[in-house]
């Protein structure tokens, strides 16, 4: 360093050029030249130790005093210039927020699938396993095994799907074959129940068949969930009890739910639980305690168990939640409609 | 069941509304479906006297009547002629209202002009007033009909009318008399059961039964000298809102007796049979019967019939025969009022396609006590209203049994009902409904059910018969609990893993009908011995075109693919789980048949997947893509993922139905699972499907066997790690895996990233040349990795490829 430090002229020349700075790289520069590695001041600042005592001790004063005053200015400079980037700078990167979301291909489950899997997991909740079956099934389990009369019109070829014996044994007279697509999926009741002792507490989804042409209240595939509860003490009261935890479950707390006889050759008492939707009453869930015959039947001591089994239509209750009025719906597979369950 | 109110109010009141009486009805197991009032919306129809008919001058088909309601005459222009002067008939006078064709719009009658003279309203035919639908001519009422009176209100056309749906063990519930029993047993007001009158003396036409099980009864009654013409206008009144079609006053009795108690009555014209004589037996071979409804009928050996001296005359508790027909001739009647056996009356019913409401009731068990009850009821009302005299009759009742007592246990029911009800409190709910209750052994009830309940026949018969009379609405709720932990299988966690996460990834689930055709799997171009050529027949299929099981899921996701594309929608991406239906072989059975050996199919768990057009679709800043091979291998990886497999590999795959160079065999974890692939140009063809469709079908079952497996993870590495690129120069044929298993190789332990992020072809590489270029990513936990340890592994990675796929790496 030649000469004494000129600390006005380096404060004026500093001062002077962050003003000038236009945009913050500018002012980078600025700071640079004054306290940068090769700035004035930090020269200054090295040659200090040259000097002699009284004047070191003065002229470190005056850079200390001329640093403070750049950084001050500095500050204030950047304050600003960062203000004005963000109004003109970020106004004019601004993109239009209201063109359509990018997302992922779009896919949707199957109403009738996402409703039955609520539906199971209400059970699954109380304690119910979930088991499943074949769908085609041999008269035994769809019919004798459930008590179903010989002469039970379910049985005929007007009302079930009969299959061809895989085995070449000729049809009855009647044209049956012993072996169907079911026509419930209350033969894995029977399945269950021969397949492991009593306590049983479980839950069947699955599809099921019947003669039927599709309309808008008939299907010839449809869906069911059935329970089944078998221990040692079960009683009316508690299939009352499950079926309204049921109920209110799927269809909401105040639900109002309707109690009342019916007949189901498997079950005895039998009962069907109507809730009130849409201004009108809607049977929801046949049901009964398990009629002895198909406790023996199945290897379970009547006197010694006794249990409740209960079953529901899986597409009455999807249409309920989603306002559909027809069945054919849900098997036309036309994406206008599956794609609202997206 | 239709029961009008005023009809069951003859035998219980227990002074409710008819909907109070509806939900007790319900309540009680007798569920009330609709409330309806079908014979009434008629209002100001007065009673008329014909006092004179003439012709219209000018028409052919017109009559000028003059009609006197009591106080004057009114001239009315009527086009039927079928009324003589001094005929009582429904006059709608100017003011009166016909319900109309359509209940919701009552038509009000005016003046109107026809042929130049004013009408002063309209004669009303039955139809016209809403009763039945006979408009042959202009409704003639009783000669005793009172003239001025309102019809509504003589004719009680506003009766409410209980439409029961009534479950097929509660026969009785199929007739107004078994419907105010149970009112009765539920309300608790007094029933009154009409007086029954046995037969008495000889009626001269002997009856034979041949088999008492299936004809238990036979009551027989002869009406001689009865006039045959319409019934009093309450009667068909009543029929009608009970939903049957008046016909004439001894046709009517028999319906009205059947309606009322239950029990099924036919009349014979005596003159028209042969003997006379009156056999029960079953059909001999080669017999035939022209029924009522004039068909000639072949009888089956196993058909009961009631036969005359020549043959048969009616089939048993189905239809009577055509030969032996009530007419407008008749004067001398036997009532046939038997006893038929469900069983017989419903395969005689099925084998002839003949379901009557005779038949309906038979098929749920009509008591043979109910037989003497419904003779009285249909003998009264034809010599009440049809004229002559019973000469006779026979009740024959060789199926009579003593009847059983059903024991129960009152500790039992309070059990299995779960309801505090003490034995008395049983026993008076059993009495309600009219058992015979007697104390039996060890506090035990010996309960004989009444005569009209052939039902009850079993203890936990009488739990249903305790609660009901208790009701159903007072069963407390209470919620037991297994006592276990409920879920689902491990199996069923995975399919819906599956299910989930493809429909994340873009993929629609669709749900197509099982059943296809045999020429659906021959056109996807399986070979002949393929096992999916194999398929499960239907007897009934509900379509003759669609007679089989699907074997594969195929067939149905195409078909859904070419419902949308006929529909506008041609990007499309859908998948099924489900099962598919194959013959039994050793190494895949069926599930077991039960205890009648019954074979049953193989029903594999398949997952199918399909898709058409653009898989990510146009947008704004985008072209369409279309969908390709690998968004179909992405779908089989997102369900590797989504049950936690570890590996993938696709080897290419020359079978139908797929294009030979653009389907991939697919092994999860080393396992064969499917197969995917672009469809072969004639399969699309054959599907009309788009062209460039792709599908797969994978073993879903064998992907899920495991459940979801959870995923192990290592701690990453603390220390940095090495990025860097490879490009690996290689014979176009070398397959993309191959070269990534060499890179790999080379790579070694240390490799955690690797992304092929570019494929190259171009003159400078030279002719069938292409190249890969690859990104990887070195991590070492326990030191920090160097250029020189990039070095090394790019060469180790450089003699890797050399010698595993005979590249080099271009540096």
């Amino acid at each position: 360093m030649n000469g004494t430090f000129d600390a006005e002229g380096v404060r004026r020349d500093a001062l002077a050029a962050i003003a000038a700075a236009c945009d913050l790289a500018e002012l980078e520069a600025a700071k640079a030249a004054v306290v940068g590695r090769r700035g004035t001041l930090t020269a200054a600042q090295r040659s200090l130790g040259a000097l002699p005592e009284d004047e070191r001790r003065r002229t470190g004063a005056a850079v200390n005093a001329v640093r403070a005053a750049v950084a001050q200015a500095e500050a204030a400079r950047r304050a600003e210039l960062e203000d004005e980037r963000d109004r003109v700078v970020l106004a004019q990167e601004a993109i239009d927020v209201t063109l359509p979301p990018r997302t992922p291909p779009r896919g949707a489950l199957h109403p009738i699938n996402e409703t039955m899997d609520a539906m199971l997991d209400i059970l699954v909740g109380l304690g119910y396993r979930v088991v499943t079956g074949p769908e085609v099934e041999s008269d035994w389990y769809n019919f004798d095994a459930l008590n179903t009369p010989v002469d039970h019109p379910a049985r005929t070829l007007k009302d079930s799907i009969y299959v061809r014996s895989l085995v070449d044994v000729p049809p009855r007279a009647d044209g049956t074959t012993g072996i169907l697509l079911r026509t419930e999926t209350s033969p894995v009741q029977a399945r269950t129940m021969l397949a492991q002792p009593p306590p049983v507490y479980v839950v069947i989804p699955g599809r099921v068949y019947r003669q039927d042409t599709p309309d808008a209240t008939h299907l010839p595939m449809f869906h069911q969930i059935e329970g089944l509860a078998v221990d040692t003490d079960l009683s009316f009261t508690d299939l009352r009890g499950t079926l309204a935890e049921l109920a209110r479950a799927l269809l909401g707390p105040e639900t109002g739910l309707r109690f009342r006889p019916h007949y189901f050759p498997f079950t005895e008492p039998s009962a069907e639980l109507d809730a009130w939707h849409s201004g009108r009453w809607m049977e929801l869930l046949g049901s009964g305690m398990v009629h002895p015959n198909v406790l023996r039947t199945c290897g379970y001591d009547p006197e010694q168990v006794q249990g409740f089994a209960f079953g529901m239509g899986v597409e009455r209750m999807a249409m309920v939640r989603h306002g559909i009025g027809d069945l054919r719906l849900f098997v036309e597979n036309d994406l206008r409609f599956l794609s609202a369950f997206a | 069941m239709r029961v009008p109110l005023s009809w069951l109010h003859e035998f219980v009141d227990p002074g409710l509304s008819a909907e109070g009486l509806a939900d007790v009805l319900t309540a009680g197991g007798l569920e009330v479906e609709a409330v309806e009032r079908p014979t009434g919306g008629a209002r100001g129809v007065t009673v008329v006297e014909v006092r004179s008919a003439a012709p219209v001058p000018g028409s052919d088909k017109l009559t000028l009547v003059q009609a006197f309601d009591g106080e004057r005459e009114w001239e009315i222009v009527c086009g039927a002629r079928n009324y003589q002067v001094g005929d009582k008939v429904p006059a709608a006078l100017p003011g009166a209202v016909l319900p109309g064709p359509d209940p919701t719009r009552p038509v009000e009658i005016g003046r109107r002009k026809l042929m130049g003279i004013v009408s002063n309203g309209m004669l009303a035919s039955a139809r016209e007033l809403g009763i039945g639908d006979d408009h042959r001519g202009i409704w003639i009422l009783d000669r005793d009909a009172p003239i001025g009176a309102d019809l509504t209100e003589w004719l009680d056309l506003d009766d409410a009318v209980l439409d029961i749906d009534v479950t097929p063990d509660r026969g009785y519930a199929l007739s107004i008399l078994g419907v105010a029993r149970d009112v009765a047993a539920l309300t608790g007001a007094e029933l009154r059961v009409p007086e029954t009158l046995a037969p008495d003396g000889d009626p001269g036409v002997p009856v034979v039964i041949d088999d008492a099980e299936r004809c238990r009864r036979f009551d027989a009654r002869r009406i001689t000298g009865v006039r045959v013409g319409p019934s009093p206008a309450w009667l068909q009144r009543r029929l009608a809102a009970a939903g049957m079609r008046p016909i004439s006053n001894i046709v009517d009795a028999t319906n009205y007796a059947m309606l009322e108690t239950g029990n099924p009555i036919h009349a014979y014209d005596v003159a028209l049979l042969a003997g006379p004589r009156i056999e029960v037996r079953t059909a001999s071979p080669g017999e035939t019967l022209r029924t009522l409804d004039g068909v000639e009928r072949e009888l089956d050996s196993d058909d009961l019939v009631i036969a005359d001296a020549d043959g048969p005359v009616g089939l048993a508790g189905v239809m009577g025969g055509a030969g032996t027909e009530i007419n407008d001739g008749t004067t001398d009647v036997l009532l046939e009022v038997a006893n038929f056996s469900a069983a017989t009356v419903l395969r005689t019913a099925r084998r002839h396609g003949l379901h009557t409401e005779g038949s309906r009731r038979w098929e749920r068990m009509v008591p043979p006590s109910s037989a003497p009850v419904a003779a009285t009821v249909a003998a009264g009302l034809i010599t009440r209203h049809a004229g002559g005299a019973v000469v006779g009759g026979t009740d024959h009742y060789p199926g009579r049994r003593e009847p059983e007592a059903v024991r129960l246990r009152p500790a039992r029911a309070r059990s299995l009902l779960g309801l505090d009800l003490d034995t008395g409190a049983q026993q008076a709910a059993l009495e309600a409904i009219g058992c015979t209750v007697n104390e039996g052994a060890a506090g035990e009830l010996a309960v004989v059910p009444p005569a009209y309940r052939p039902d009850l026949l079993l203890e936990v018969d009488l739990y249903e018969e305790i609660v009901r009379i208790h009701g159903y609405g007072r069963v407390p709720e209470t919620v037991p609990s297994s006592g276990a932990a409920g879920g689902r299988s491990p199996r069923d966690v995975a399919r819906r893993a599956v299910r989930r996460a493809l429909a994340g990834a873009g993929w629609t689930e669709v749900m197509p009908f099982p059943f296809v055709a045999d020429a659906d799997l021959a056109v996807l171009g399986l070979d002949a011995g393929d096992p999916r050529r194999t398929t499960v027949a239907l007897v009934n299929p509900l379509s003759k075109e669609e007679s089989v099981l699907r074997t594969t899921l195929l067939p149905g996701l195409l078909r859904a693919v070419r419902h949308n594309a006929n529909r506008q929608t041609t990007d499309l991406a859908i998948f099924e789980t489900g099962p598919a239906f194959l013959p039994p072989t050793p190494e895949e059975p069926g599930a077991d048949g039960g205890p009648t050996g019954v074979v049953l199919p193989a029903e594999p768990l398949m997952l199918a997947l399909a898709a058409a057009g653009a898989f990510e679709p146009a947008r704004h800043d985008r072209p369409p893509r279309p969908v390709d091979l690998y968004d179909l291998l992405g779908a089989v990886e997102v369900v590797r993922r989504s049950v936690g497999g570890r590996t993938l590999e696709a080897r290419p795959t020359d079978e139908p139905p797929y294009h030979p160079g653009r389907a991939a065999r697919v092994l999860l974890d080393g396992v064969d699972v499917g197969v995917v692939g672009e469809l072969h140009p004639r399969v699309v063809a054959a599907y009309e499907v788009p062209a460039r469709t792709l599908a797969g079908e994978l073993r879903l079952d064998r992907i899920v066997a495991e459940g979801v497996r959870h995923p192990v993870a290592a701690a990453p590495s603390p220390l940095p790690g090495l990025r860097f690129d490879v490009a690996v120069l290689v014979d176009e044929g070398v397959p993309a895996a191959d070269v990534e298993a060499a890179v790999r190789a080379g790579a070694g332990d240390g490799l955690t990233e690797l992304t092929l992020f570019d494929v190259f072809r171009g003159p400078q590489l030279g002719e069938g040349r292409k190249s890969l270029a690859y990104a990887l990513r070195l991590d070492d936990p326990e030191r920090q990795l160097s250029d020189v340890d990039e070095a090394a592994a790019i060469e180790a990675v450089a003699r890797s490829v050399a010698a595993r796929v005979d590249g080099r790496l271009r540096r």
